[in-house]
């Protein structure tokens, strides 16, 4: 019985979170269906027109292609070097181990203005400004923290012993890393690339001013006539459509990987 | 593990972080002992400690520092109460949600700062729906104020933001056994005790990561700051965009970052002797 | 027979006419453009950068951003500029050239310039004119409000402003000072006499967040760029714009410059040269109600409405003293952060 009331209790709380954390983002869905020119909660008519212009609109296309491509590239780097560092850091225990610890943290402390400003200074006296490279290595910087963060932590949880114990059974390295530390590292994987790709996805300051004109992500597109013109509807229903969309991934990505584990 | 070893795992990221982040860094740190000129682009470059005196000189910047360290650790303390019952309750009670429910719960991440921000506008402005909603119940009278002050922009920093703490806590609590909990429960354990000297020590790795996290990324944070706050939060973000992108002030836009730098550490410092001796107690 | 040698000396006659315009076929070029999102890049893809590719063979590529963003990212990158024409405000062009990131203004190489209004091009090219004048809530302001109207005590604390420093916060000082009697020059009398409207409701990151609470009755008037507020004007009933006459609405100007040492300098002047043509000046006239700097460009009478366009107007506009605003503009961002916001 106390435990029932515990259970519904805490079913409460955990629905109260999930509402606050969700309200805004329904607001926004919500009003990407209204028909108005402009940003607005309650919608007054329904219509589907802003949805009809986002998928019509050849420039919105290609700056969420170069958005998820350039967050594809970053992350891939920024995960497997936080990876390599934290799984050095946290089994290796360096001598200057904390030292290495905040250099990793350190980009996450600075407003991205400044450095921008700064390592734009930079790029333009290596010949790097507006170059993919350049663009690639300063997402890689601010999205490499994140990723390390959390691989330290997921590093710190498993049992060393896990890894010791199967060595001692005549596992070679590579299947230790195969069978034992990489499935139990996975969700700690999983949370970082999640992480990082979304940072990189959203970033507007560092984009604004170290992208060339070819790589006019999502995000700075949209915040490029905030100012002058407000918010673009189009944009709205572009947001509720990834929103739909990341939702479906993952519910689709945890049943595959269900499904490959029973087989 | 060989040092050789640690040396080439930790050597790719460490490079990456030395040139394209402590080289600006260094950069900076010369740019914030020179100074602007006046009505030009063109920096002065005598070495002055001018700009440091006009911050440590001028309350106003003092307090912008001070408000952005304290508000975030409120941020930081506020996300770590929420996700650690979430993430909890995803980790043990979710069954086959939990792939959606932790979808839902990171999806401020996913949309950037500024939609869920134009949202949250929306619901806590005087004519928005929790104030219509409060007072059609009659619970008010007239309109709580909830944007333009730190209430707003707490509010909207935890919400953008709870995502990065309950990511690392849910990816520890995936390790952890249950069987620790179970044991003390059966011995007779009260659930605080359960928290205070299983649970919590436990999950420390991940607590300090989401912290961590939280606590820079509301530093640093910018969009949601200006835009629940309405002009009227000094944050130190605020105070770098205005004086690096719009006063373009770098000499003191670098002053003002490397400041923060010296408080971070500062208290950096107090956090590791806070949570070694909550290590030793635990 | 006769007339037809003639005539054929004619065409090609005229084709040679032409031939200094596509002297060189510009294929694998690319021109870089930096310029706000929206409204403006389409219109400047339509009308410049499409007759230009077609024209060239050349590729343009937008930037896009803030002007402040823009202006950062040519004094970072001065000596290798990756941009070759970008759009600034009025404060920001002299400012620039003053700097030598800009080339100055040169009717020989771009001749459009030539019909600009006479002592427009200052730093860059003029391209747009657009005055500071009133939103204001009509619900408050049953009748059109002239800038002292916003003293009245009972609008205390309602009104809305841009992020400082802005052409918006500057003009607005300047404003206030004129109400006191004086001008930008005395900036004890500004500050004064603007803190007296109180704390901002707001300041605003963009456009919607002010237009949706002004309409609502919630922000009394905010000082406002003509332009995207009129043409927002259809989709907020409670709100009205008004060019003050007492003084008049505070002059200000897009301009459109040519990086120095950019790595397209006659592509650049080509795009320049289209965009202060008659047709895209037209075009922003129409569509966005920004008025044209070309003094070739023919408006109807209801396009001309909202639009300064003609000397006489641009006359009755208040002309600030940008060079002195700029040097005072880190003192002035000090006490707009403290007399204006944090009183």
């Amino acid at each position: 019985m106390r435990t029932r009331l515990s259970d519904a209790l805490s079913l409460v709380v955990v629905l109260t979170i999930l509402l606050f954390i969700l309200a805004p983002i329904l607001v926004l869905i919500f009003s990407a269906f209204d028909g108005g020119n402009i940003f607005r909660f309650p919608p007054r008519f329904y219509s589907l027109r802003w949805f009809e212009a986002a998928l019509n609109h050849p420039e919105y296309r290609s700056s969420l292609w170069i958005s998820t491509l350039l967050g594809v590239i970053s992350t891939l780097i920024a995960v497997t070097l936080a990876s390599l560092a934290a799984f050095g850091l946290v089994r290796g225990r360096p001598r200057y181990g904390l030292a290495l610890e905040v250099l990793l943290l350190a980009p996450l402390t600075l407003p991205l203005v400044v450095w921008a400003i700064a390592l734009l200074s930079i790029y333009a006296e290596l010949g790097m400004n507006g170059t993919l490279p350049g663009l690639i290595l300063a997402h890689v910087t601010i999205t490499l923290p994140f990723a390390a963060r959390i691989m330290i932590a997921t590093f710190k949880e498993i049992d060393p012993r896990l890894e010791a114990a199967a060595k001692s059974l005549g596992a070679p390295p590579s299947a230790v890393l195969r069978r034992i530390t990489l499935p139990l590292a996975l969700p700690g994987l999983l949370s970082s690339t999640a992480i990082a790709f979304l940072v990189s996805f959203n970033d507007v300051v560092v984009t604004t001013l170290i992208a060339g004109a070819g790589w006019i992500t999502f995000p700075v597109r949209t915040f490029s006539r905030l100012r002058t013109e407000g918010i673009d509807p189009t944009t709205i229903a572009i947001g509720a459509m990834i929103v739909v969309f990341t939702i479906v991934l993952i519910v689709v990505g945890q049943r595959l990987f269900q499904l490959s584990r029973r087989l | 593990m060989k040092p050789q070893i640690t040396g080439m795992l930790v050597a790719p990221a460490a490079a990456l972080m030395f040139g394209v982040f402590v080289l600006p860094f260094l950069f900076l740190l010369v740019l914030s002992f020179w100074s602007q000129v006046p009505g030009s682009l063109g920096l002065d470059t005598s070495f002055t400690l001018a700009n440091y005196v006009r911050i440590f000189g001028d309350s106003y910047y003092l307090g912008g520092l001070w408000t952005t360290l304290w508000l975030s650790g409120l941020v930081t303390l506020i996300c770590l109460v929420l996700a650690l019952p979430l993430s909890r309750w995803i980790v043990l009670r979710a069954g086959r949600a939990k792939g959606l429910i932790i979808g839902l719960s990171i999806l401020p991440l996913v949309c950037g700062a500024l939609l869920p921000t134009l949202g949250l506008v929306n619901l806590l402005s005087p004519l928005g729906f929790i104030n219509g909603a409060l007072k059609s119940m009659g619970v008010i009278q007239s309109s709580l104020p909830l944007l333009g002050n730190i209430t707003g922009v707490t509010i909207g920093l935890v919400q953008a933001f709870l995502p990065l703490m309950i990511l690392p806590l849910i990816t520890t609590m995936e390790r952890l056994s249950q069987d620790y909990e179970k044991a003390a429960t059966s011995l007779g354990a009260r659930p605080v005790v359960v928290w205070q000297r299983i649970l919590l020590p436990l999950l420390l790795p991940g607590i300090v990561a989401g912290s961590l996290l939280v606590f820079c990324a509301s530093l640093t944070a910018f969009v949601t700051p200006q835009v629940l706050g309405q002009g009227k939060v000094v944050t130190f973000a605020s105070l770098a965009y205005q004086q690096a992108a719009l006063v373009l002030d770098w000499p003191f836009a670098s002053a003002l970052a490397i400041v923060m730098l010296i408080f971070l550490t500062l208290a950096g410092v107090l956090g590791a002797l806070v949570t070694r001796n909550f290590g030793r107690v635990a | 027979m006769k007339r037809i040698a003639c005539f054929a000396a004619v065409a090609v006659g005229g084709l040679f006419a032409c031939l200094p315009a596509m002297a060189q076929d510009y294929s694998g070029h690319t021109l870089t453009v930096g310029t706000w999102g929206g409204d403006i890049e389409r219109l400047l893809r339509e009308h410049v950068a499409g007759p230009l590719e077609a024209e060239t063979g050349a590729k343009v590529e937008f930037l896009l951003g803030g002007s402040g963003d823009r202006l950062s990212k040519m004094a970072a990158e001065r000596n290798n500029p990756t941009m070759d024409v970008t759009f600034q405000n009025i404060y920001e062009a002299p400012l620039a050239l003053k700097d030598g990131l800009v080339v100055a203004p040169d009717a020989a190489a771009v001749p459009n310039a030539a019909d600009v209004w006479p002592g427009m091009n200052e730093g860059c090219y003029a391209m747009s004119l657009v005055g500071l004048g009133i939103a204001y809530s009509k619900s408050l302001f049953p009748e059109e409000p002239e800038w002292a109207d916003l003293w009245q005590p009972q609008f205390r604390g309602m009104m809305a402003y841009a992020p400082y420093p802005s052409s918006e916060g500057d003009g607005m000082l300047a404003v206030a000072a004129r109400v006191a009697g004086a001008d930008e020059h005395d900036p004890d009398a500004a500050f004064a006499k603007l803190a007296e409207l109180g704390a901002p409701k707001l300041t605003y990151s963009s456009l919607d967040e002010v237009l949706s609470l002004m309409d609502a009755g919630e922000i009394a008037a905010a000082p406002m760029i003509s332009g995207y507020v009129i043409s927002n004007l259809a989709n907020y009933e409670g709100i009205g714009f008004v060019f003050p006459k007492d003084p008049g609405p505070v002059l200000v100007r897009d301009m459109v410059c040519q990086v120095a040492n950019s790595p397209e300098p006659e592509l650049a002047q080509m795009f320049i040269d289209l965009a202060i043509g008659i047709d895209t000046q037209t075009a922003y006239a129409k569509e966005l109600n920004f008025g044209p700097t070309n003094s070739k460009v023919a408006l109807t009478e209801a396009e001309a409405a909202n639009v300064i366009n003609t000397p006489e107007e641009v006359a009755s506009l208040l002309q600030m003293d940008w060079p002195y605003v700029i040097e005072q503009r880190s003192a002035w961002t000090d006490r707009w952060n403290k007399e204006i916001l944090g009183q």
